[in-house]
């Protein structure tokens, strides 16, 4: 962690944001009235607070909040479930099975999650070592993952390490042998689904003294990773790199986290037989308030297209049940989680809804280095505080397992009990039509 | 009429005519199979003398995993006429007219519809193959039978083709070569493209040139086809890897045919539709829905029917660009413009490298057999060339190489070598094209001329036509019943033995090199092994006058005599050094200091069965010097030690393969030769030594660590590097040097490379490179560390920098710097005297080095401030 000599004066100053922010997020999420200028369309206000709900207490809201859907009109939004008539349930005290394995091929080892959905790739230094033990705690509490992103791999962490994922991406930062060895699962970066064709970026108001200590780079110089891999340009490029990870770590599940080009089948296909366990579709709904307008949602294959077609192409290979298939990007809600699953996925990585747990307003000040309110996208030493990491994983865990009864209750209301069954039952989705944001 | 307005009606002519070759109701363009495949493995090689396919097995064998098995083939081109049966005349006439039958019982119709009808057939020859393909383990479709016909066209058929087309000015070649291409497309077409179910295909149909291919990899073919001894001027062969579809058929495995070239290609593009759409309107449907069968017909296109030259081809499909063409001259660059107009949707984007093989004609209508390897702008894939020659006059034999690893052209050249007296294991040359370079053109084509007396040429010439002549004054060595005797001068040390021998060696003949070669291995069997294996390694790894000696030679002789000294370190370990090899029982080390011999061969590439992998159950073992030999294109030595490998060294010596040092932290590394692509990933501490070249994105996202290396590196060093690495290159490299390096403030201790852009030339003297540095985007977004390069003519300029800037050397920066290059000096015997000597004189160190350091990049001053307050205060991380 991060040592801070805080005067007196700094403590008392933390500690009455903290109480105030605390406070204020209770205070909304049970108030009828809902704050001013809260939400898009994607992420309303009813969702926001919702999920500010659910991290309090563990459930799904009861006061009429929409907790399932937005208002995009597009995306998940605009699906919902066939469920049975209430007397075809299953009964409630029926034993639902969440889990989902991420190594599905006979050989290597065997690593099941409890939830089918694990944290997302976010960085030292886009978010604060704070949020990344938070996510880190929960993930060990609640038996799934997260994951470093491409910004080294605070020490902190490694008392957490079976729960988290070490990415390596295409400016290699923070990658060291010793992150190689200390993952379960390596996930490579080839493309993120918010900037496809673009490496990772971190502005100079962020790289700051401890982040560029972290990457042992330069402050206040803003770091961006080359896109692609200058160490990868086919397939055959691809597999190497994956023997090379698993020269390091022979026991490392391989991850391979792709956007969704209109190839994106043949791009899994190809991830799968050199060698990965799991593929990562990333959509362009998904985070990063501080990803380039240019790019934002302006390239790539929404997510809800991508995963039926490589659940699809998988099949036809026959080789749908050697590989794990994760998607991600948009996915808010745990009615994203299911609809996913649904449309073909085995399973699901969120990062915002982690952050929206512990406090994200998703105001898009991420890029600037103190311009997060919550002290959570920042390294300030002083900001960052405003965020203890236990509050935030007791937020997260709890948000989780609210997810969780919502799968359960869904796969219920489905006749279905396991989360596995529900892979690919695009005939339980329907399409609801157009609605738009009222 | 001028020659333009004749070309232009008869490409308008041809193109036209085969409007015809469409099936009825148009060309549906199914682009939903297209672009199935990535990566491959190449190795193209051509020789003056005719050499048997035998020599490409090991080199394919230790390229498999560039392929996965789902596609492989060879070309020949320059073939002899009795391993067919038929006449002289028959080979250099005929069309080699290929045909593959998966379906056996459509031979009896392809030949009634496309053979009988069409041509007059001199000779039929049904390919021998082996009698049971499950034999080849992993082959799992059978290969096809392949039936080769030596035709002519029929008179009568030819001159109705020419009424019926107006081609009556096309030449009696042109006419007869579209007759070919024509009807085979039309074979294609009925037998495998458009039906349901493949039945035949034309492999090739060239004069004198013959492919191969299927479901399986490159040298699967060549043992299934019983091609071991079946001998060509010009080889290509080719592992795909294909990533897509349950089944597979051969016809979409490589080479791809035009007329009178196969070609082979390491890549993919991303405008594969773009160029099917050029083609498409010239009426050229590609019908294996590949990349790489449009870009040969892009090649036969331009070659055939356009009449370019083969510079402009290679101009059209990869275009000079940024500061190169500036570089141009004038005239060059009105042509290469048009050119790039011309081709914008012809020219494959993307990462490429093509190998092509091509049965030619001269000026004289001589015939030439040719191997081009072109890459790509901004060199994305994998490449090196490699050229070995001996002999004079008559006795002459020279041979070129082009291949995706340099291991693959080490393996072919040892197989030569085993079998043949004229070669041996080292290539004079090794070298990197520069992909669309002004001064080369980043292709390279290896040509043997047939004489008309049957004496045959190899002549290497670049993209713009001139003649590479890489010296050989020096006779290359050619056993001939030396009776070697023990000779070696006394000395007190290594040092002083090494500086004996070199001393003398500029007067030695083969005979002085093999007796003291004798006095070193018997010296190894002594009390002095350590010494007498230090001694041969300096003769490896230094460069130094080598007389009338070739230095090649000399290296393969070194080479021969290593091998031996380790052979008794095997059969009489000692407590210094022991052996381990594949298969052997784990050692255990006699004392900390034992050096383990670690013979490489039988250790898989990769995976559990690995070199790599040994390596670790080795240190386990408590080893702490490790000497790897015979090293044939192993990946990831040195990678996975962990953190913290300080007091390990690891010596590699043969052809190490890629990723080697990946991750070091600690451990030392020493090459022996050439290093590969990737060297040193994320290298956090320790020491690189680098006898040699090492390949693209060397220390890419590197951390820390020293290295060394004596010659050049590729594209793309340093990229992303952070934190303290301290690099000396005493060559130069391809092109974006140290791009988005943010290694600190080297005076406070953060990172730096040094640049000499120096070469050793064949005396072994020190010598200054045209230029220090080649290419553009030098420091391209760096925010840290900083180049030292040595330019004392002020040769580099501001437009090639990205970002960066030039700076004096400071006495800061020669005191930081002066250690590195003694340690330089230490190792390669680079002087730093030499280096401070400029054209005779003695200059001082800031007249001689330019400093690079980032430009004004840091936007952020007021901030600065307030993060030295911030420091201060911070006891930072635990």
């Amino acid at each position: 962690m991060v040592e801070y000599k805080k005067t007196d004066n700094e403590a008392l100053v933390v500690e009455k944001h903290v109480t105030n922010l605390h406070d204020g997020f209770a205070y909304w999420s049970h108030n009828e009235k809902e704050p001013p200028a809260l939400g898009d369309a994607r992420w309303t206000a009813d969702m926001i607070l919702s999920t500010w709900l659910m991290a309090e207490n563990g459930k799904a809201p009861t006061n009429g909040k929409e907790y399932r859907t937005g208002l995009s009109g597009g995306g998940f939004d605009q699906l919902g479930f066939k469920f049975l008539p209430e007397a075809e349930w299953l009964a409630a005290d029926t034993e639902i099975d969440l889990s989902i394995p991420l190594n599905k091929r006979e050989e290597g080892r065997k690593i099941d999650i409890k939830l089918p959905f694990y944290g997302g790739g976010m960085s030292y230094g886009s978010i604060s070592e704070q949020v990344m033990l938070a996510r880190a705690m929960a993930a060990k509490k609640m038996g799934t993952f997260t994951c470093t992103g491409e910004g080294g791999y605070p020490p902190s962490l490694v008392e957490y390490k079976d729960h988290i994922i070490t990415q390596v991406a295409t400016g290699m930062f923070g990658v060291r042998e010793e992150t190689i060895q200390y993952a379960p699962i390596v996930e490579f970066k080839y493309a993120q689904g918010a900037k496809p064709g673009l490496g990772g970026h971190l502005l100079g108001d962020k790289a700051t003294w401890v982040v560029a200590q972290m990457r042992e780079s330069v402050p206040w110089v803003s770091l961006f990773s080359p896109f692609p891999f200058h160490s990868v340009y086919s397939v055959e490029d691809h597999r190497k790199h994956v023997d090379w990870i698993k020269t390091v770590n022979p026991e490392a599940l391989i991850s391979v986290k792709v956007s969704t080009p209109t190839d994106v089948d043949m791009v899994a296909v190809g991830s799968y037989f050199a060698g990965a366990n799991i593929v990562h579709l990333d959509g362009s709904y998904g985070g990063t308030g501080a990803a380039p307008e240019i790019a934002k949602k302006n390239i790539a294959m929404p997510i809800e297209f991508a995963i039926p077609k490589v659940h699809r192409y998988l099949e036809s290979e026959n080789v749908r049940d050697q590989v794990t298939v994760i998607a991600s990007g948009g996915v808010r809600t745990a009615y994203d989680i299911a609809k996913a699953i649904a449309l073909g996925a085995d399973g699901c990585v969120i990062g915002t809804a982690d952050l929206v747990a512990i406090g994200c307003t998703r105001c898009s000040n991420c890029e600037r280095g103190r311009g997060c309110p919550f002290g959570l996208t920042t390294t300030d030493p002083l900001l960052s505080q405003l965020m203890p990491p236990e509050w935030g994983a007791e937020r997260i865990s709890n948000m989780y397992a609210a997810y969780a009864e919502q799968l359960r209750a869904i796969l219920r209301m489905l006749g279905l009990s396991s989360i596995r069954e529900l892979r690919g039952r695009r005939d339980l989705l329907k399409y609801l039509g157009m609605r738009s944001a009222a | 009429m001028s020659q333009r307005t004749l070309i232009e009606r008869n490409v308008g002519r041809v193109l036209a005519s085969r409007g015809n070759l469409q099936p009825k109701g148009g060309f549906a363009l199914d682009r939903s199979d297209e672009a199935a495949e990535g990566g491959c493995g190449v190795i193209g090689m051509a020789s003056s003398e005719r050499v048997p396919a035998k020599h490409m097995l090991r080199a394919l064998a230790q390229m498999r995993n560039r392929g996965n098995g789902k596609g492989g083939g060879i070309a020949a081109a320059g073939l002899t006429a009795k391993q067919f049966a038929v006449s002289d005349k028959v080979l250099h006439e005929d069309y080699l007219l290929a045909i593959a039958y998966l379906d056996s019982k459509a031979r009896k119709e392809v030949e009634a519809e496309y053979v009988e009808p069409m041509f007059e057939v001199d000779h039929v020859y049904e390919h021998p193959q082996m009698a049971d393909f499950s034999e080849i383990e992993g082959l799992d479709v059978r290969p096809p039978d392949v039936v080769i016909y030596f035709v002519r066209a029929q008179a009568e058929k030819l001159a109705l083709f020419k009424a019926e087309n107006s081609f009556e000015e096309l030449s009696a070649r042109e006419l007869e070569d579209e007759f070919v291409y024509q009807n085979s497309y039309r074979l294609n077409t009925s037998y495998y493209a458009s039906l349901g179910e493949k039945r035949a295909f034309v492999l090739s149909h060239a004069k004198n040139l013959l492919v191969l291919k299927m479901v399986g990899y490159g040298d699967d073919v060549i043992r299934y086809y019983q091609l071991e001894d079946l001998e060509a001027h010009v080889w290509i062969g080719h592992h795909r890897y294909p990533t897509k579809g349950r089944v597979w058929h051969p016809g979409g495995a490589h080479p791809f045919i035009g007329l009178n070239e196969a070609l082979v290609h390491n890549g993919d593009f991303a405008n594969h539709a773009s160029i099917s759409e050029y083609l498409a309107q010239r009426n050229i449907y590609p019908l294996y829905l590949t990349d790489t069968e449009v870009a040969v017909q892009v090649f036969d296109l331009l070659y055939r029917n356009y009449r370019y030259p083969l510079e402009y081809v290679i101009e059209a499909m990869a275009p000079t660009t940024e500061r190169d063409f500036t570089q141009l001259p004038e005239s060059k660059q009105a042509v290469y413009g048009r050119l790039q107009a011309s081709h914008m949707h012809s020219s494959p984007d993307g990462p490429w490298f093509f190998l092509i093989a091509q049965s030619d004609k001269g000026k004289q209508d001589e015939d030439i057999y040719r191997l081009t390897g072109i890459t790509d702008t901004s060199m994305l894939r994998p490449q090196v060339f490699a050229w070995q020659e001996s002999g004079q006059g008559d006795e002459k034999v020279s041979i070129g190489f082009a291949a995706s690893e340099k291991q693959a052209i080490d393996a072919a050249l040892d197989s030569l070598a085993e079998s043949d007296g004229r070669f041996w294991s080292r290539a004079d040359r090794y070298w990197n094209a520069r992909g669309g370079s002004h001064t080369d053109g980043g292709a390279f084509l290896f040509s043997v001329h047939e004489g008309e007396n049957g004496k045959t040429e190899l002549i290497l010439t670049d993209k713009f036509g001139e003649q590479v002549r890489i010296p050989s004054h020096t006779a290359a060595f050619r056993a001939n019943g030396y009776k070697a005797e023990t000779e070696l001068p006394e000395a007190p040390d290594v040092e002083q033995l090494f500086n004996k021998l070199v001393a003398q060696i500029p007067d030695w003949d083969y005979h002085d090199a093999l007796n003291a070669l004798e006095g070193l291995i018997e010296l190894a069997k002594g009390e002095q092994r350590a010494k007498a294996i230090e001694a041969i390694t300096l003769l490896m790894d230094r460069r130094y006058a080598t007389g009338k000696l070739r230095r090649s030679s000399l290296l393969s002789l070194c080479d021969k005599a290593f091998d031996q000294m380790l052979e008794n370190v095997r059969s009489a370990p000692s407590d210094e050094f022991a052996h381990h090899a594949f298969g052997d029982i784990m050692p255990k080390p006699a004392n900390e200091q034992q050096c383990l011999v670690v013979d490489a061969r039988g250790y898989e590439p990769q995976g559990e069965e690995s070199l790599s992998r040994e390596i670790h159950r080795l240190v386990a073992a408590g080893f702490c010097r490790l000497m790897l030999t015979h090293v044939r294109g192993h990946r990831f030595i040195g990678a996975g030690l962990g953190p913290d490998s300080a007091g390990l060294v690891i010596d590699v010596y043969g052809s190490p393969g890629d990723y080697l040092g990946s991750g070091l932290d600690g451990a030392h590394m020493i090459v022996h030769n050439n290093g590969q692509d990737q060297l040193a990933q994320i290298m956090k501490a320790g020491r690189l030594v680098v006898h040699g070249d090492v390949g693209q994105t060397f220390l890419y996202g590197a951390k820390g660590g020293e290295c060394y290396i004596r010659g050049n590196a590729a594209g793309r060093p340093l990229i992303n590097a952070v934190g303290k690495p301290r690099v000396v290159i005493n060559g130069t490299c391809l092109d974006y040097l140290a791009e988005s390096f943010m290694a600190g403030d080297p005076l406070n201790g953060g990172g730096f490379v040094i640049l000499n852009g120096m070469r050793f030339d064949e005396a072994g003297e020190l010598t200054p490179l045209q230029e220090p540095y080649p290419g553009g985007n030098l420091f391209s977004l760096a925010s840290g560390g900083a180049i030292y390069v040595r330019d004392p003519m002020g040769k580099l300029t501001d437009d090639q920098l990205n970002g960066g800037e030039y700076i004096e050397l400071s006495a800061a920066d020669w005191e930081l710097i002066r250690p590195y290059l003694g340690e330089n000096e230490r190792l390669f015997g680079v002087s730093v005297e030499r280096l401070l000597t400029v054209n005779g004189q003695r200059l001082a160190p800031e007249q001689v080095y330019r400093k690079i350091q980032p430009g004004r990049v840091r936007a952020l001053q007021a901030e600065e401030a307030w993060v030295k307050k911030e420091k201060t205060q911070r006891v930072g991380f635990h």
